[in-house]
């Protein structure tokens, strides 16, 4: 297998056949609560994004330099990369409010909220200690790889929750069923497009 | 209200009235994913049971002395050491069980159920109570769990197995596998949602 197509592979498998949101179900909150207008849901995938990429960058680090070879890995990673994904939130939460208010204005809501997003933590873990990924390429991952699988995997977040949001912003107007309104039609409108997203299985032998 | 009854309270009202996922809707994620099969949703159930239980009890205990800026780090390496001890004794008494949860074992730790009732009851409550507390919220997550998966085992599968005994069998017909895949999460969890909102519809009506 040749080198980009390996990325490319990756790549592919974090972001369409095991969508985080719809075929893997981490991450929901954010799906039912934050995806009821398509500018908050933009917002909202932009920063997952951001501190996604980051929090498994420096789990990476910290699961390759400090824990491995230390030896405590099978016991502290989880302590570990919570705390790391907690504080690059302060951090980021704090340089963005110093040198871009504009953006801290239509990103700082979404930030704390990120701390307990679970798709941050699974990411991190998923790419960084061996044994938890379902995908087919690899047992572990060097730093590109586990940056581009992040990424990947941010770039799925972004899109599902888009898409739901357009197709919530036009519920607003249906008729729905006076039992069915509000999370329950949320739900069978996801369980819709997960089975759109199901054909994607086992696309390019992934 | 004396202190038998605020006891009793704190206990049932994790049942119904404020059951943290069909009321609340936090800690959804794990809760469609695993419930593919009776058997998973009850060692997730006891799991997470396990660790809302210590931790409600850890930090009712030292509330006292938590400072009131950093309690969130706290809250979080509090809960964080009790998934790790579930982690590991998972891995090393029910590996099979471990196997199939996966990365749904550290993600406990981003469960919004167990960081909320930290947040929202243990922090300022008595030890007693938030132990009552941590125990009715874990039964009625346990609750959905079983129901989830008993109507998506017996419909996607025609049977139930526990612990590999079939308990029911509905016998010879072909069974829409969808109900096990991830659409059939959505779409079950939905239908419950509508189903106790036209009971809550009902009773107001009355």
């Amino acid at each position: 297998m040749s080198e980009p197509y390996r990325y490319f592979l990756i790549f592919l498998g974090a972001l369409l056949i095991y969508n985080i949101l719809l075929i893997r179900f981490i991450a929901l909150c954010p799906l039912i609560g934050v995806s009821t207008q398509v500018e908050t849901s933009i917002g909202m995938a932009m920063s997952v994004l951001f501190v996604m990429t980051m929090a498994s960058a420096a789990s990476w680090v910290a699961w390759n330099y400090v824990l491995k070879p230390l030896g405590v890995g099978e016991f502290l990673y989880i302590p570990v990369f919570i705390l790391i994904i907690a504080s690059l939130v302060q951090f980021t939460e704090m340089v963005i409010k110093k040198v871009s208010p504009p953006l801290y204005r239509a990103m700082g809501i979404y930030l704390p909220l990120i701390t307990t997003n679970c798709a941050v933590l699974a990411a991190a873990t998923e790419s960084v200690k061996p044994g938890f990924l379902k995908l087919n390429v690899a047992y572990h991952f060097s730093l590109p790889e586990c940056l581009v699988y992040t990424i990947g995997v941010a770039l799925g977040f972004g899109v599902v929750i888009i898409i739901f949001a357009c197709i919530r912003e036009r519920l607003e107007t249906s008729p729905v069923p006076h039992t069915f309104k509000g999370a329950p039609i949320a739900f069978i409108i996801a369980a819709l497009l997960s089975l759109a997203f199901m054909g994607f299985a086992n696309l390019l032998g992934l | 209200m004396d202190e038998n009854t605020s006891g009793w309270h704190e206990f049932s009202k994790g049942f119904i009235i404020e059951n943290p996922l069909m009321v609340l809707m936090v800690g959804l994620c794990a809760t469609l994913a695993v419930s593919n099969r009776m058997e998973n949703g009850i060692f997730l159930g006891l799991a997470a049971t396990f660790v809302l239980v210590c931790s409600n009890v850890i930090i009712s205990s030292i509330r006292g002395f938590i400072p009131d800026q950093i309690r969130i780090p706290i809250f979080i390496v509090i809960i964080a050491s009790f998934v790790t001890i579930v982690d590991l004794s998972m891995k090393a008494y029910f590996p099979a069980a471990y196997a199939t949860l996966g990365v749904w074992i550290p993600l406990i730790v981003v469960n919004c159920i167990i960081l909320a009732r930290a947040e929202g009851f243990a922090y300022k409550n008595t030890v007693w109570h938030s132990f009552l507390d941590g125990l009715g919220m874990g039964a009625g997550y346990i609750g959905v769990l079983l129901i989830m998966g008993f109507i998506r085992e017996l419909l996607g599968t025609g049977k139930i197995v526990l612990f590999d005994k079939t308990i029911i069998s509905l016998g010879p017909f072909n069974p829409p596998s969808i109900f096990i895949l991830f659409p059939g999460a959505f779409l079950t969890f939905g239908c419950l949602l509508a189903l106790l909102n036209r009971y809550k519809m009902r009773k107001s009506n009355e």
